[in-house]
This record gives structure tokens, C-alpha cells and sequence, in this order.
């Protein structure tokens, strides 16, 4: 009874394919699988989702690791455990595009501007050049349909996110979050610091395709 | 064609979800319990993945002008027709030209599933009719249904067979089962011993994008970690120790450490779970775990 209370400790090790290099990966439920993918994140995921596992109903890049969803009662081929090796080995990101986003910095499109200057050591006009001279990586689309997680944020601008959330935050607002610098799509609560407001359509359900930006693409923010 | 003469609590246009667009930050969603909308499908003759209205705690009240052919399945709710009849649950309904269904409310559970002959004919978004309420896209203009709506049904009429569905067997009372991981080991002994002792009860704020739970707080070593990709299931636990078990149109990435997933041969029951409910957690291994995913609902023709 004394393990049925940690009944944890024991099991989900890293698991690897038999013979090939091993990668490590973790079970996310029985469907899914977490697999570390650290900087080659964006080459594992373009290589994973052309290869089309007829096992595989999805394939999520995030923050250094990928998710990979099985079909309902779907087990992982070898193939597939295999193709993670070498995928990581190889891996090239797909062609990227650059999109050049105009901002309206600070004021009431920007109401988290003076702080976070304030708290970068710096005046409004410093911060918003160190922002915009920035090259950004979309690193992965997740929280909202079609957000980027921008990194490349300038170390100086990092920033942990609001203690609380803001009931609403405007569609379009650019804010940053910890070492992440990101755009809301839509409307909503939010719990990152806005520092200006874009009008770019991120996200469009009926658009082909909905999402503006894909993971791998380039964003630079220019001050209107 | 359906005239919704009264809304319920929230009444979603359901198919099987749009799973594939997880890179875009968009879940695959869809019915809370897709083979009991199948099941009801079925029951009127329609493909598996036809859309049908998935009711929940409180349902609507609805006139078929033209009549039609119906069936309920999932938690049962005090429906009636207007005609004066009671309504069977999992059965091919009969619905004569100008009655009225009233849902009413649920008995045991929160959500049933409706589907009517033809299915409901709202737009494919991104390939599945279900409504996505969280970025308002998807089923009836994106939203839950309103009093005043008027639904389509597709495709053509056809001779109607009277079926009746055996559900599956659910024990309500036995544990949530989880696959742990991947995060587990950065739980201490005194967080897993909490999560698999204790009892948690459902929290009012509980959605379809989660379901947040109240009880001992499961603590553990790190608050944050860099967003992994998650799925609906996955139990995030975020510094307050007060478990989230991510619902069907949860985030598709998140920050917070996953304990372990509901496996999914258990995810129909987290679809029935309401407020106030208490309810356990027990571990089982993977193979376990799919083994039992494809669990089946079995149809035959009513006597």
C-alpha cells in the first residue's frame, strides 16, 4: 500500500527504440509522446510532419521539446522511434518567411511600456529601438489559435510575466512574456506586458492557411 | 430544420473535432465523448462524424416543424415531448411534424449528446463543424446556441430502422486512471501521496477548456518549465498544488508540470463529471491504457 502512494517514482523512465541512438522521450497520457529536441526543435518538427506517420494524428512543436499525438489505440511504429534519431541528427528547418510587423508603441496601445522600461534601465525611445532592432525566431504557435512565442528577445528586455492577469487585453496587442516576446491574436485575458498594438489578422479560421505565422518564421516589429 | 424555442446552460454544434492543427495553437476539440455522439449518429442512420448538439447540466427546448428522426445518448436528462411523451435514451427517436423536445436538466452527469437525421448543416471550419467557443470559430457562428436559432439538417431523408444502443459500462465511483509522466518525477513524496490518497472535488470555473479541481495540494519542486505541447487529459499542476485536467478545447501548449495524463477510455467520464463532484486518481501503464481506448458501443435493432 505504501507504494500504491507513489506509484510514480518507479516508472516512466526516458524510453528509447532498441537499436538506435537514443532520444529521449516521455509519455503524455498513452496517446501522447514528449520528445527533447532542445535546439533542433524546428528541424525535428518540419522533418516529423513531412514524413506523414500513418500512426500520428498530430505533431506539436513547442519550447524546446515536440509532441506527438498517436491515433486512438495507435502504438509508435519502429520506424517512427527510429525516425527521431535521425531526424534530430539531420534535422533542417523548413524555408522560413519574414514578416515585418508595424507597431504602434506605447500610450494606450501600449500601457506596460513605461514599466518595463523603467525597469530595463532605460527611457521609452531606448526601449522601443532595442525592441524593434531585434530579429525575432517564431519558436511555436500555442495559448491562442495562431500566437506566436517570438524568441530573440534582447536579454535586457526580459521580463517575468504580470503577477495578475489582465481581464482583457486588445487583439493585435505586442507584449512580452519572461524571455518570450508574442502578439494576441484575439481579444482576451492575458498575463503578459503590453507594449503596443499591431493591425496584422494573426489568425483567420477561414483563411488558407488560418495562421499568419508558422513555427520557424522571422519577425522583425518596425515603429509606425 | 431545428427552431431552438429555448436555450440551455451550453449547447454546442459537436462533431469528431478538427485534430491535426495543434501547430497552429488550435486543439483538435469535438464532442467531450465522441463515441457516444457516434453512437447517437447511428441511431438516426448518419455517418459517425456528423454533427449533432452536445447538451450540457441544462438543455434546450426544441420544435421540429417538419418533424424528424432523433436520439439522445450520454447523461441522462429529464427531457419530455411537448406531445406528452417521455424520451428514451439511447434509442431512435420518432419526432412527428411540429413537436416539441424539451432537454430539461441533467439527472446524473452533464452532458448528453443529440443528433438529428442529416446531421446538423453548419459550415466546415478547418475541416470539422464543432464550435471552438474559445477563439469563437467552428459549429453556429462560433457560439453556443441562442433562443430564436435555426438549425439546417443536411443530406436527404431516408427510411428510418429503430435501433437501440448498449452503452458501455462506466463505474462512476472507481479512480480517473492516469499514464504518469512526464513530469512526475519532479514531484515530491508528499504531492503524489496527496494526489493519489486524496479526494478532489470539481471547481464552478470548470470548462470545456479544463476541469480545476479543489483538495490537498499536490506539491512539487518546480513552478515552471519551458511550454511542452499537451493534450486534453493531462493533468497541469500549477504552484498552487490544485490540479487542472486539461478538457477538450484546452490550450495545445502550457507551462506548468503534467503529473499524468486521464487515460482515454477514461475521458468520457471526466465529460460527465459537474461541479461539486469529488472524485480519485489511480495509475495504470501504457499498454493498459490502450488497450482499453477503443471501447465500443454495441447497436441493434429495437425489439
Amino acid at each position: 500500500m505504501q507504494d500504491d502512494l507513489n506509484p510514480l517514482r518507479a516508472s516512466a523512465p526516458a524510453q528509447t527504440a532498441p537499436s538506435v541512438a537514443p532520444v529521449p522521450w516521455r509519455w503524455v497520457g498513452e496517446r501522447g509522446l514528449r520528445v527533447e529536441t532542445g535546439e533542433a526543435t524546428l528541424g525535428c518538427y518540419a522533418a516529423l510532419a513531412a514524413k506523414r506517420f500513418r500512426e500520428l494524428e498530430d505533431v506539436v512543436p513547442a519550447d524546446g521539446s515536440i509532441l506527438l499525438v498517436l491515433r486512438r489505440g495507435a502504438r509508435p511504429s519502429p520506424e517512427l522511434l527510429a525516425g527521431l534519431a535521425v531526424t534530430r541528427a539531420a534535422a533542417e528547418p523548413a524555408p522560413a518567411t519574414l514578416h515585418e510587423i508595424a507597431v504602434t508603441y506605447g500610450g494606450a496601445a501600449g500601457p506596460d511600456l513605461p514599466a518595463l522600461a523603467r525597469r530595463a534601465g532605460l527611457d521609452e525611445a531606448a526601449y522601443i529601438r532595442l525592441h524593434a532592432d531585434a530579429e525575432y525566431t517564431v519558436a511555436f504557435l500555442g495559448f491562442q489559435p495562431g500566437f506566436p512565442y517570438l524568441r530573440g528577445l534582447p536579454e535586457r528586455l526580459h521580463a517575468p510575466r504580470r503577477s495578475s492577469p489582465r481581464a482583457a487585453v486588445a487583439a493585435g496587442s505586442v507584449a512580452v512574456g519572461g524571455a518570450y516576446a508574442g502578439i494576441y491574436p484575439a481579444a482576451g485575458p492575458g498575463g503578459w506586458h503590453v507594449i503596443g498594438r499591431a493591425a496584422v489578422s494573426l489568425f483567420d479560421p477561414g483563411r488558407e492557411p488560418p495562421a499568419l505565422m508558422r513555427a520557424g518564421d522571422r519577425v522583425r516589429f518596425v515603429p509606425a | 430544420m431545428i427552431e431552438v424555442l429555448r436555450a440551455g446552460v451550453c449547447d454546442l454544434v459537436m462533431d469528431r473535432g478538427r485534430p491535426g492543427h495543434a501547430a497552429l495553437g488550435v486543439p483538435a476539440g469535438g464532442a467531450a465523448d465522441p463515441d457516444a455522439l457516434a453512437a447517437a449518429n447511428r441511431l438516426v442512420g448518419n455517418p459517425d462524424d456528423a454533427a449533432g448538439l452536445e447538451i450540457t447540466l441544462a438543455g434546450p427546448r426544441l420544435r421540429f416543424p417538419a418533424g424528424g428522426v432523433a436520439a439522445i445518448t450520454g447523461a441522462r436528462f429529464a427531457a419530455r415531448f411537448g406531445s406528452g411523451g417521455q424520451v428514451a435514451w439511447n434509442e431512435t427517436l420518432l419526432i412527428a411534424p411540429g413537436d416539441t423536445l424539451d432537454v430539461g436538466a441533467a439527472q446524473d452527469g452533464c452532458r448528453c449528446w443529440l443528433a438529428a437525421q442529416g446531421g446538423i448543416a453548419v459550415p466546415a471550419v478547418m475541416g470539422s463543424r464543432s464550435t471552438f467557443l474559445p477563439a469563437g470559430f467552428g459549429g453556429h457562428a462560433g457560439r453556443a446556441l441562442k433562443r430564436g436559432d435555426v438549425l439546417a439538417l443536411g443530406g436527404e431523408r431516408h427510411p428510418v430502422r429503430r435501433l437501440r444502443a448498449d452503452p458501455p459500462a462506466i463505474d462512476v465511483a472507481s479512480p480517473l486512471r492516469l499514464v504518469a509522466g512526464p513530469q512526475s518525477a519532479w514531484f515530491d513524496d508528499r504531492g503524489l501521496a496527496a494526489l493519489f490518497a486524496g479526494s478532489y472535488r470539481v471547481a464552478p470555473t470548470s470548462d470545456r477548456r479544463g476541469v480545476r479541481l479543489n483538495g490537498p495540494a499536490v506539491t512539487h519542486a518546480r513552478a515552471e518549465l519551458p511550454s511542452q505541447g499537451v493534450l486534453p487529459g493531462a493533468v497541469q499542476v500549477p504552484p498552487d498544488g490544485q490540479p487542472i485536467v486539461l478538457g477538450w478545447d484546452g490550450p495545445v501548449t502550457g507551462g506548468y508540470p503534467v503529473v499524468g495524463a486521464v487515460i482515454t477510455a477514461d475521458l468520457p467520464r471526466l465529460a460527465q463529471l459537474r461541479p461539486g463532484d469529488a472524485l480519485r486518481f489511480s495509475t495504470v501503464d501504457v499498454a493498459v491504457a490502450r488497450a482499453l481506448a477503443t471501447g465500443e458501443w454495441s447497436i441493434e435493432e429495437a425489439v
